[in-house]
């Protein structure tokens, strides 16, 4: 073991997708992955906590979908990257769930970003 | 002989395929974006290379945690799209090389590299967001698609990713038939996209990374996983794969291009390589 990968160093604000989280999260993560699924989204928002119960999620990680808790969820071990098929079968985007996650509104969030003012460099030779 | 002609490192993200779809080109916000690109697409449609070996991941799209592989090589004629939880986009499949694909993952193997071998490659954002912007031709050329781990830890270190693509290289230029041979590689660059970091850029890093990519890759072969974390938010760790494209090409490069753009989530780069022998 040479150290070269990462280890539980941590990171302010970070929640690193480690191993642990993995398996910690993996049945969040498998409901969320099965969304991928035209058929499955439709099953999942015609009755979402009997969809979920499939999967074998616990009640407090179905509480945790049925409240849009997506800080919750990652804390649970979520991936972002299938949470946000979640999200988008909720009708909620990657913008409004990173709000959540930092505990602000979605107004509040967009007025951190730069957008246009956004810092645009071109280098050609 | 087949031979690289060129290396292109850009971030591939949703949000491009978005704004591509709802036809933003020209909205404020995208339009430095999409004018960034601009000198690549030329670029490359004077080039019209005859394969592009695209070094990106796959975001749960094609391969999930039950079994999830460090690297993976798609061995394909045709690709489709994945459906990434909000229905497909309208684009036509994408076209593969399934021979030198089968190729690449010989050579690969007898370099060491042990990738999972997949005959059925369906490809996301991380190689469908960016392809429309760099050709207004569907598509520019047939693509192999190398899928990486940098999702779930542990990752290939960013040493990894600079051997791997020496290793690509090899591949290349062992393989019978003239092929032109562009090497893509997509990724990042600074974002964090969970916690209350959500949102993280820095575009000062970025900058320095394409510096450093270019004159000094080795600088970069030997940060860690923590430092790119730390410095660019944890989803930006994708930078490593970078690294593969810079040593696909040999010591030196020539720059042709290079474009950053940082509005909303995620650091845009963009940057278009030579050999500097060539």
């Amino acid at each position: 073991m040479s150290g070269a990968t990462y280890r539980d160093t941590p990171i302010p604000g970070t929640l690193v997708f480690t191993g642990a989280r993995s398996r910690q999260g993996y049945r969040i993560n498998k409901f969320a992955m099965s969304l991928t699924e035209p058929a499955n989204r439709d099953a999942f928002k015609a009755d979402e906590a009997g969809y979920m119960r499939r999967f074998d999620m616990t009640d407090r990680e179905i509480d945790l979908v049925r409240k849009r808790d997506w800080k919750g969820l990652v804390e649970a071990g979520g991936n972002i990257y299938v949470l946000i098929k979640v999200g988008g079968a909720v009708g909620e985007n990657l913008l409004k769930m990173g709000a959540q996650m930092r505990g602000q509104s979605l107004d509040e969030f967009m007025n951190t970003r730069p957008g246009p003012q956004g810092i645009a460099v071109t280098r050609s030779r | 002989m087949a031979r690289i002609v060129g290396g292109v490192g850009c971030s591939h993200a949703p949000s491009i395929a978005h704004s591509f779809d709802r036809g933003l080109q020209k909205d404020p916000l995208w339009a430095p974006l999409y004018d960034g690109f601009e000198p690549a697409k030329i670029w490359l449609d004077k080039l019209k290379p005859d394969l592009i070996v695209a070094v990106y991941n796959d975001h749960m799209n094609r391969f999930f945690f039950d079994a999830y592989p460090t690297f993976a090589l798609g061995v394909a004629d045709r690709h489709p799209q994945a459906d990434e939880g909000w229905g497909k986009r309208d684009l036509p499949d994408l076209p593969g090389n399934a021979e030198f694909s089968w190729h690449l993952a010989q050579s690969l193997v007898e370099d060491e590299f042990d990738p999972t071998i997949c005959q059925e490659m369906p490809v996301d954002h991380g190689v469908l967001s960016i392809l429309p912007l760099l050709t207004d031709n569907r598509w520019p050329a047939p693509l192999v698609p190398l899928a990486a781990n940098v999702i779930q830890h542990p990752l290939p270190t960013p040493k990894r990713f600079f051997h791997l693509g020496q290793a690509i290289r090899r591949a290349v230029e062992s393989y019978p038939q003239d092929l032109r041979v562009l090497v893509v590689s997509t990724g990042g660059m600074s974002h964090q996209l969970h916690g209350e970091r959500f949102g993280f850029m820095n575009p000062d890093w970025d900058n320095e990374f394409l510096d450093r990519l270019e004159s000094d890759p080795q600088s970069l072969v030997a940060l860690r996983h923590h430092d790119y974390m730390e410095r660019g938010g944890a989803e930006s760790v994708e930078m490593i794969m970078w690294l593969a494209m810079r040593s696909a090409l040999g010591d030196k490069v020539r720059r042709v291009h290079r474009h950053y753009y940082a509005p909303l989530l995620t650091g845009y780069g963009l940057v278009v390589f030579e050999q500097a022998d060539a």
